[in-house]
């Protein structure tokens, strides 16, 4: 009886997979093909990978826009995780009621969108700007600062500290360890998958990340990958098959970063500590 | 722990505190010109070539062209401009027309006059309405956006037309020469986005009517007779099958290049995308628009086109300067603009220049460029105001309702209180 299940379940499974497959196969044939052949929607590959490799060369200064975003999304993975790990940790460690009470705050924050920030926050780095122009406008940590850590990334990490064995830390402290010892050397390396998970989320959405850095960067040698791509698509008659070429080229870190640390990352979803 | 916090919480109240002083910083007599503009083979080599033309003028001027999507452009600015924080923003602009009004009323402080730069006198008369604000002069009015009706002469010739059947016609003539071109080529006549409308902007130009009452902020929809008759026209083309819907741009231009259609109603911007397939050379002519049947219109309108506009910041003066002595004088840009980029313009006096006399051979030795600038001298006048887009998002929903057979009135009427609502 369950042969039959089995196989419309294959069946359905492969159908998604196909689905979700298929824009990356046409993006990775299109590299490959004219403009022309683009538009004309071919689907199998063509022979102008080396001319859509050099056009995009020509175009665009590729390797600035790849080391800043590179930069921030390094940058504001490291910052992010530090400080919502320790937030997510301190939360749930040393509860109290009025730290639920702000809990909820922080989580009721992740119901405004970002567009509604936007003009507050660039206000706020323009008065800046004067004082301290390293941070201020068109400078990368402008596009760190206000994404250096989340709600949801602290909800993430306080979800998992939720399942650390707090017997742990008493140990810890008999042995003379202070607060912050144990967070870095018992806490850290225990939820190691956690922090993979987080990692990932956090460089992704860095990597990604296009209105902030959109409003917040002026100069053309601060561009990230994302801005470099919609630049390339502002001309009346663009060119697809370079364009194509520029997002494999931009997608591949984070392809790359989430086939290293899968195993951790579906781990981290689960739960560090089992 | 808690001195840092209290240090932390101190340092940033002192930051916002005193944050409150303008940007000084910057040299008010820069020579440094930020220029943004979208769209690399056409309005960045303009500025490209009005930049090299300067030299022989300013060479001290460094003149810095920065390439951005144009929707990158409108965001940026908005930001800004709404934040009131000008560091980084650039001394030159380019803005689409038909969102000018809206940048100009919502920040009129932060835009610098040009009037002392220009002759608004010597550019086509359309270009003036939306380029300034309560008198003043804000826009340096650049390409034309000219439109005209590209037709595939081969296709027109098997159903026994010939582009002089084109000339100061009228849509119903045109439709009737698209249903006979279809019936013998089987290509449709045109293509369309169903939630672009740009097709019935340039149709309700040519009488000199828009969305907008001429004060440029109520709407001007149930009553608006020209509005109506291409409504009642871009029906009679769907109902006749002659439109091939499109859902993007790569799809414009690949049913345009593929030659699955026989006419191309567009601005003269896209002339290079026809050209890119050379192998329907000499299978092209560009007609005069026409015009709307029964009610006064002419032969020519407009899609598109736009203007660079100077921001009140530090180096604005020259920032002018630089514009009025290139696109607002004669000179050898306009020649180069015209030769090399094969753009029209909008400065009456380079109209006449040599290099519009040019024949080009894609379009069967047509004097395309010719043809544009005179077609841009007749363009009526009209004032976009501020919700061109707005009340386009409407017009898209309710014209697929009309399309669907409900009354032609009641759409209207629907469409002008959702207008009234959101429009304000």
């Amino acid at each position: 009886m369950k042969r039959p299940n089995k196989v419309i379940g294959y069946l359905f499974l492969s159908i998604c997979a196909i689905i979700s497959i298929f824009p990356f196969y046409w993006m990775v044939v299109s590299m490959t093909n004219t403009s022309a052949d683009v538009t004309r929607g071919k689907l199998l590959p063509g022979g102008h990978f080396i001319e859509n490799f050099k056009n995009l060369l020509q175009t665009v200064d590729l390797v600035p826009a790849l080391s800043n975003s590179a930069l921030i999304a390094v940058g504001t993975t490291v910052l992010s995780l530090l400080i919502a790990s320790l937030a997510g940790y301190g939360f749930e460690i040393y509860r109290s009621r009025a730290k639920d009470v702000v809990f909820n705050i922080l989580l009721l924050s992740m119901m405004i969108p970002f567009a509604a920030l936007m003009v507050p926050l660039f206000r706020m780095f323009g008065s800046i700007t004067p004082m301290l122009p390293f941070i201020g406008i068109d400078t990368l940590s402008a596009v760190v600062l206000p994404t250096i850590t989340t709600a949801f990334l602290i909800f993430f990490f306080r979800q998992s500290t939720k399942m650390f064995p707090k017997e742990i830390l008493e140990a810890g402290r008999m042995d003379g360890l202070k607060e912050l010892g144990i967070f870095f050397r018992i806490y850290v390396p225990t939820m190691k998958t956690t922090y993979a998970a987080a990692a990932i989320i956090t460089f992704m959405a860095s990597w990604n990340n296009y209105l902030w850095p959109l409003v917040v960067l002026q100069s053309p040698e601060k561009q990230t990958i994302p801005l470099l791509i919609s630049t390339l698509g502002s001309s009346y008659s663009p060119d697809y098959g370079m364009i194509m070429m520029a997002i494999v080229i931009a997608t591949l870190p984070t392809a790359i970063i989430f086939f290293f640390m899968q195993k951790h990352f579906v781990a981290g979803m689960m739960g560090s500590v089992k | 722990m808690k001195k840092f916090l209290v240090l932390l919480f101190i340092s940033m109240l002192v930051l916002s505190a005193c944050s409150s002083g303008s940007n000084s910083e910057a040299d008010a007599d820069t020579n440094d010109i930020k220029v943004w503009a979208w769209d690399p083979n056409f309005n960045v080599k303009a500025m490209e070539l009005a930049k090299e033309a300067y030299k022989e003028e300013n060479s001290e001027l460094n003149i810095e062209i920065i390439e951005n999507a144009q929707d990158d452009i409108i965001q940026k600015l908005n930001t800004s401009l709404s934040s009131g924080t000008t560091k980084g923003m650039p001394n030159i602009v380019l803005i689409e027309d038909y969102r000018a009004q809206s940048f100009l009323r919502s920040y009129p402080d932060m835009f610098y006059a040009v009037d002392d730069a220009i002759n608004t006198e010597e550019f086509a008369k359309y270009k003036i309405p939306p380029t300034s604000f309560e008198g003043k002069q804000y826009g340096v009015p650049f390409d034309s956006g000219v439109a005209g009706l590209y037709v595939r002469t081969d296709y027109l010739e098997e159903a026994g037309y010939s582009s002089e059947d084109l000339q100061n016609a009228d849509w119903e003539q045109v439709i009737e020469i698209g249903k006979a071109v279809k019936e013998a080529t089987g290509k449709q006549m045109i293509t369309q986005d169903p939630k672009d409308l740009g097709l019935l902007r340039m149709m309700i130009q040519t009488s000199g009517a828009w969305y907008l009452e001429e004060d440029g902020v109520t709407p001007n929809i149930a009553n608006n007779e020209a509005l109506k008759e291409a409504f009642r026209l871009y029906k009679e083309m769907i109902d006749a099958d002659l439109v091939k819907p499109h859902a993007d741009w790569s799809q414009f231009i690949a049913s345009i290049n593929n030659g699955d259609i026989s006419m191309v109603p567009s601005g003269n911007w896209i002339t290079p995308s026809i050209k890119a397939e050379a192998s329907q050379s000499g299978k092209w002519a560009v007609a005069p628009f026409p015009k709307l049947p029964g009610m006064e219109s002419v032969n020519a309108s407009n899609l598109g086109g736009s203007s660079w506009y100077v921001l009140n910041i530090p180096g604005k003066e020259k920032a002018a300067e630089f514009l009025g002595k290139t696109f607002g004088a004669e000179g050898k840009f306009h020649q180069q603009f015209v030769e090399e980029i094969g753009g029209v313009g909008t400065y009456q006096p380079a109209l006449e220049g040599d290099a519009y006399q040019a024949e080009d051979e894609f379009f069967g030795g047509q004097k395309i460029l010719s043809d544009f600038a005179s077609w841009t001298e007749e363009i009526p006048q009209v004032n976009y105001g501020l919700h061109t887009y707005v009340i386009e998002d409407i017009l898209a929903n309710e014209i697929q309702k009309y399309l669907d057979g409900e009354n032609l009135d009641t759409v209207m009427d629907n469409a002008q209180s959702l207008a009234e609502q959101q429009a304000k």
